[in-house]
């Protein structure tokens, strides 16, 4: 039991972080390869805004979560909107140096220690009880929810709202989205808000987990090949690629030993490239652009 | 007759080396069907990039000369904000989102500034009602007739004033395009919107068009009333097939205008 619990937490993790990876490479073919540092930085905003609103801990989140929305848009305004037009290679290095400029800036304002913005926010991680087998701590159950809501609001958004049929639209051909008078823009700009803001909600659970230093953005790098096992243009290849990743990493830490963690998602990203490189979910003529 | 739509000495490079179009002049008024004639590389196609404002994908841009659309310049617009000012382009090929269902190709349109984008969804699919049929089914499985019509209802959801519509005709049955032509002009008729046609298929575009030009290597050879053009020897042995000469197109011509040239 305990063993699902905790394939099912970190799944929702991967899977909230992998979204973010989808919905930028499905409008625009740029990785984000700053994914993880943009999330660190939402979890580090959290903690200044503790600070500020340390009574008020719903103001604090709130805080939190608009100002990554905010960074998420004003990189691609400042950014990533030169970058349109020209080599997708070019965009995917300049998130690799803003990853590395993310990295460097967190050290620099918050320093390198191990931070507890559950303790800012005057929260204490309790454990619940599950069918009184296993235990689930509090911010894993938030997660769990929070990454299901917002897939299921991703999904309906996607579906049916204008701006996410256009959206789709603009994934498909940009060429032909201009001409009908989409502003790829206002598109571009759109994706990156939201996927800032779904690796901001991750960000944030996972801090209030497990606390907070720089080595999150492993987790980060980690839920890559859980978007890549899925197919990187599929929302549901992410949700899918992120529960087997998750379901070999916990497994393999229980029956063989807790250090491979961290190379098991590779592992099966490795294999999955050999078997079926456009992944589970992704469209086949994708590859030549991976 | 105002011009909606005025092409002045248009010329356009393409890699600062080749000129695609030498001084181009072209007019399109109101309400009318203008058709533009030409075999391939005549500069056809360019000229349409040039007005919807896709000449910078191609490292191509306007030298000289200008593209008046209601008086304004058009030149070094970006696509998506001519869309808006109401030119809408329904591309050679690539003219639907495959991935996306026919009701959701249309709500991608973004109507022009003040268009009512129920009405002109209503208005899309009565031109097309067989679209209203095929709401829910995946654009990539379409038929290439129901493409066109979708790709057309797509851009009438957009509410253009001046549609820009790039070989109607490729790839499709003669009977389909005798009935996407009638469309078109249904479409004039009722949205009263100006619509330049851009053909290789002479007979179709003339039979609806009022005014054509022809166009060859970058220049307008040729311009006059449909039904006059449709009776010029030259339209008559190039373009419908009449009696003549049969040789290929550039040995023919060279050979015309030699023999009118030096008598």
């Amino acid at each position: 039991m305990q063993l699902a619990i905790n394939i099912a937490v970190l799944a929702a993790i991967y899977a909230l972080i992998a979204c973010g990876y989808v919905l930028i490479y499905r409008v625009s073919r740029v990785l984000n390869l700053a994914h993880g540092e943009l999330m660190m930085l939402s979890a580090y905003l959290l903690l200044t805004t503790a600070s500020l609103f340390s009574k008020n801990p719903l103001i604090a989140l709130t805080a939190a979560v608009f100002l990554s929305l905010c960074v998420g848009v004003l990189v691609y305004l400042f950014l990533m909107r030169r970058m349109t037009g020209e080599m997708v290679l070019a965009a995917v290095l300049t998130t690799v140096a803003l990853g590395v400029l993310l990295r460097g800036l967190v050290v620099l304002i918050w320093s390198a220690q191990q931070q507890n913005p559950a303790q800012a926010l005057g929260w204490a991680n309790y454990s619940i009880p599950v069918f009184g087998a296993g235990r689930i701590s509090a911010a894993g159950a938030a997660l769990i929810a929070v990454t299901t809501l917002i897939y299921a609001g991703l999904f309906l958004f996607l579906r049916f709202s204008r701006y996410g049929i256009r959206m789709r639209a603009a994934g498909q051909n940009p060429l032909l989205a201009a001409q009908r008078g989409i502003s790829l823009h206002v598109i571009y700009a759109l994706a990156w808000g939201l996927s800032t803001f779904t690796g901001a909600m991750a960000g944030i659970l996972i801090s209030l987990d497990s606390g907070l230093d720089s080595t999150m953005v492993l987790i980060g790098l980690k839920a890559f090949p859980a978007a890549l096992v899925g197919g990187l243009d599929s929302l549901v290849g992410a949700l899918l690629g992120a529960l087997i990743i998750a379901a070999a990493e916990v497994l393999m830490i229980y029956y063989v030993d807790a250090l491979l963690s961290d190379v098991v998602p590779f592992l099966v990203l490795i294999l999955m490239l050999i078997v079926r490189p456009w992944g589970l979910f992704g469209t086949r003529e994708e590859l030549d652009r991976v | 007759m105002s011009a909606l739509l005025r092409i002045e000495k248009l010329e356009v490079v393409y890699a600062r080396a080749i000129t695609a179009i030498q001084g181009i002049t072209l007019e399109a008024g109101k309400g009318e069907i203008v058709a533009v004639l030409g075999t391939n590389g005549a500069g056809k196609s360019t000229t349409l990039r040039a007005v919807s404002g896709f000449l910078g994908l191609d490292d191509a841009r306007v030298t000289e000369g200008s593209i008046l659309f209601k008086g304004d310049n058009l030149a070094n617009r970006p696509p998506y904000l001519i869309t808006k000012l109401g030119i809408v382009l329904v591309p050679e090929r690539d003219k639907v989102f495959p991935n996306l269902s026919v009701v959701e190709n249309l709500a991608a349109s973004v109507p022009a500034r003040g268009a009512d984008r129920k009405r002109l969804e209503e208005m899309a699919f009565t031109f097309f009602p067989k679209l209203s049929e095929l709401r829910g089914r995946t654009a990539g499985l379409l038929s290439g007739g129901e493409r066109q019509m979708l790709a057309l209802a797509s851009a009438i959801v957009c509410g253009p004033e001046l549609l820009l519509v790039d070989e109607l005709s490729l790839g499709l049955a003669p009977v389909v395009v005798e009935d996407l032509a009638q469309r078109l002009v249904e479409i004039r008729g009722k949205l009263g919107i100006t619509i330049l046609l851009v053909e290789q298929n002479a007979a179709v575009a003339l039979s609806i068009a009022d005014r054509g030009y022809v166009l060859e290597n970058g220049r307008v050879v040729l311009d006059g009333d449909a039904a006059r053009l449709k009776n010029h020897p030259d339209i008559q042995e190039f373009y419908l097939g009449g009696a003549g000469e049969r040789r290929s197109y550039r040995d023919v011509k060279q050979y015309r205008r030699s023999r009118r040239w030096y008598g």
